[in-house]
């Protein structure tokens, strides 16, 4: 099982591989409280791509799951999970609890 | 009908003048857009596209002379602000095969909450493979453009190959990594994760 603090340690490597990537007049301020999506949003929507893609291959690679963080079930939630990164844990919890 | 008189027709068509999105409309680029895009042309994002005109004098040439196998938009807010651009070049209706490219959003700020760069991919992808009835689509991406091969990877686009040292960016020489995208891959992958990827940033 995850746990609170790993998957928010794994989301904070994930936007330092992404910051990697970026100019440094685009590189982000990277926090617990980071915005993803949104008028105070950090990242644009390729970066928010990345973002994506570094998580779901930090969790295949280093935790051994398989698991789409953009599936049916993020739709349906009230706010979506990519507004920041606590709401994005707590989606990516929640995937590990159904598993 | 041969292909040269589709082509010529192209820009006349009435259904490709404007193409309509939930949260952006795509409408064809025009002379008097020769400042907003030269500024934008000339910022950092656009880092990664070949170089383009150096005074709007030169851009309004460059809009005029687009070639009849081409078509340039504007991508624009459900406001009529203009943010953007994207094109599908290269048009060939023997080989049905074209090259989307010139994709730059030159406004962030004004389309942050919206997933403007989504749906405006997806509108120009549909215009390829629904409206031009296209086969394929291709496209190459310089190799230390990372995001952006990230980005066309996780929505579909297969890697095809490499030309070495072919783009001169920041100062060296980058490979180019070639893309491309099949008609059926669309509507199997790249139309499923699009519209997944816009309805789960309208929803929030």
């Amino acid at each position: 099982m995850m746990t609170d603090k790993q998957i928010e340690k794994l989301i904070i490597e994930a936007l330092i591989e992404l910051n990697e990537g970026l100019p440094d007049e685009e590189k982000i301020t990277i926090t617990t409280q980071t915005e993803l999506f949104g008028l105070n949003a950090q990242i644009d929507s390729l970066s928010l791509v990345s973002l994506i893609v570094n998580i779901e291959s930090k969790i295949s690679n280093e935790l051994n799951y398989e698991i789409s963080i953009t599936d049916d079930r993020a739709m349906i939630r009230a706010e979506s999970p990519f507004l920041n990164v606590q709401t994005l844990k707590n989606y990516i919890l929640e995937l590990f609890d159904e598993l | 009908m041969s292909n040269k008189w589709k082509e010529n027709r192209l820009i006349n068509r009435k259904d490709l003048k404007i193409l309509i999105g939930k949260f952006i409309n795509l409408r064809l680029i025009q002379i008097s857009d020769a400042y907003i895009t030269l500024k934008w042309r000339n910022s950092n994002q656009a880092k990664y596209l070949n170089k383009g005109a150096n005074s709007v004098e030169e851009q309004k040439q460059w809009i005029k002379s687009r070639p009849t196998n081409e078509l340039n938009y504007i991508i624009e807010t459900k406001k009529e602000i203009p943010v953007g651009m994207i094109s599908l070049i290269n048009i060939d209706f023997t080989n049905k095969t074209a090259a989307p490219g010139r994709f730059l959003i030159g406004e962030k700020n004004e389309i942050k909450s919206i997933p403007a760069a989504f749906e405006a991919l997806l509108l120009i992808y549909k215009l390829a493979f629904k409206k031009l009835k296209l086969l394929r689509v291709y496209g190459t991406i310089a190799e230390e453009n990372i995001n952006m091969i990230k980005f066309q990877k996780y929505f579909g686009f297969v890697e095809e190959g490499r030309f070495r040292k072919h783009y001169y960016i920041n100062g060296h020489y980058q490979d180019a990594i070639c893309f491309g995208l099949l008609a059926n891959e669309f509507h199997e992958v790249v139309l499923v994760r699009l519209n997944k990827m816009i309805n789960l940033l309208s929803n929030k």
